[in-house]
């Protein structure tokens, strides 16, 4: 797809964003509805729901179409795109909303406690949030979907060759435990390639399903202000919603606390480079030595793509 | 910047402690059994035991770097 051609699609999808957005604020605003701002803003949210899945969807497009641009610089190699950069800060800040007040939402309804804030406050910043992950979301599967890029997830038939990975970056007592009940071989000393095993066979996959879940649950807990959602799909989805936001929870402070330790996963998801020596040291290193000698998991001179130095 | 890093993440560690700790000791209030009934009060046990643990991790990783002498950037 040509680039003037992508642009075309992101423009259409901001333009269509910005006319969903403006009849639904229109009609809100507009003073002839007799809807509270609380009810007000779960309508202007649903509507405005599909436009910002769509523009995720272009956007992800446009950047799945886009030229591959140098991807080292000496030491320094491209681990990120810029897209997928933003892409993920947009996604945090959507977390950073949407996490605390969805938690002040549930936690407020058990304790019956209210803050001087209005309610309604507490839910459109959390819708802000919402919106911000949907569109993350939309934007990510888009363009994984078309540029085929898989690096983040084990390979048909790669799954126990990832988990036994995963087993030897745990602490041995958890990976060993983790081994025997899954009958993996940590013989085998496999190598990481672009990603540790821990983000490949575990991260991510788990990422996607809370993401996921939360996703279709919000969805179907926004859909009742247009459309008629039996009691009992409604009651799983608010409980499962929630679960979702836990795991969510746990996702957040696990994601803060694996990146933190390898400083060089942060850098990259900051500026899109990293030292490819930096890099190396922590793909390196994610593995305990299991039963055998541990091996070299990349050759001194391998080139940068086996590093991760391509971009997605 | 590691450090600073470091300390928001501390920050944001003692905010889920926090909400661990209303998670776990509402599931023993008696308003919790009557409004949501045993799923939820073993839900919110759960849930917040592990927020806590995963807190606790995160606030030792990020203490570690806040007291190294000489923070190394990547």
């Amino acid at each position: 797809m040509g680039t003037a051609a992508r642009w075309v699609l992101v423009l259409a999808g901001l333009a269509i964003l910005a006319a969903g957005a403006y009849v639904s604020f229109a009609q809100s605003g507009s003073g002839a509805q007799p809807w509270d701002p609380e009810l007000s803003d779960n309508f202007v949210f649903m509507r405005v729901v599909p436009f910002v899945l769509g523009l995720g969807a272009v956007i992800g497009l446009y950047r799945a179409g886009g030229r591959k641009g140098t991807v080292r610089r000496g030491d320094q190699i491209r681990r990120f795109s810029v897209g997928t950069v933003i892409g993920h800060w947009i996604a945090a800040v959507g977390f950073v909303l949407a996490l605390p007040t969805g938690l002040w939402q549930y936690l407020g309804g058990i304790l019956d406690v209210h803050l001087d804030l209005p309610l309604y406050l507490i839910y459109r910043i959390h819708y802000i949030g919402a919106a911000l992950i949907l569109f993350s979301v939309a934007n990510f599967a888009a363009y994984w979907w078309v540029n085929g890029d898989r690096s983040l997830w084990p390979p048909r038939g790669g799954w126990r060759r990832h988990l036994a990975g995963f087993a030897l970056e745990l602490p041995p007592a958890l990976g060993t435990r983790l081994a025997a009940w899954l009958r993996l071989d940590l013989d085998q000393q496999p190598r990481p390639e672009r990603f540790t095993f821990y983000e490949t066979a575990f991260s991510f996959p788990t990422w996607t399903f809370a993401l996921v879940l939360i996703t279709i649950t919000g969805l179907l807990k926004a859909m009742r202000y247009i459309y008629p959602v039996p009691g009992p799909v409604l009651y799983w989805a608010s409980t499962l919603h929630v679960a979702a936001m836990v795991l969510l929870t746990l996702k957040v402070l696990d994601h803060l606390r694996y990146t933190l330790a390898r400083w060089p996963l942060m850098v990259a998801m900051t500026r899109g480079w990293v030292s490819e020596s930096a890099l190396r040291h922590v793909l390196d290193t994610a593995s305990r030595p299991g039963p055998r000698q541990p091996e070299p998991t990349l050759p001194a001179g391998a080139p940068a793509g086996v590093a991760g130095g391509s971009e997605r | 910047m590691k450090r600073l890093v470091a300390i928001l993440e501390l920050l944001w560690a003692a905010v889920n402690v926090v909400i661990a700790y209303l998670f776990v000791t509402n599931a023993f209030v008696a308003k919790t059994a009557i409004k949501e009934g045993l799923p939820a009060q073993a839900a919110l046990l759960l849930g917040g035991a592990l927020i806590a643990v995963f807190a606790a991790t995160l606030a030792r990783q990020s203490l570690q770097i806040v007291r190294a002498r000489a923070p190394t950037e990547g």
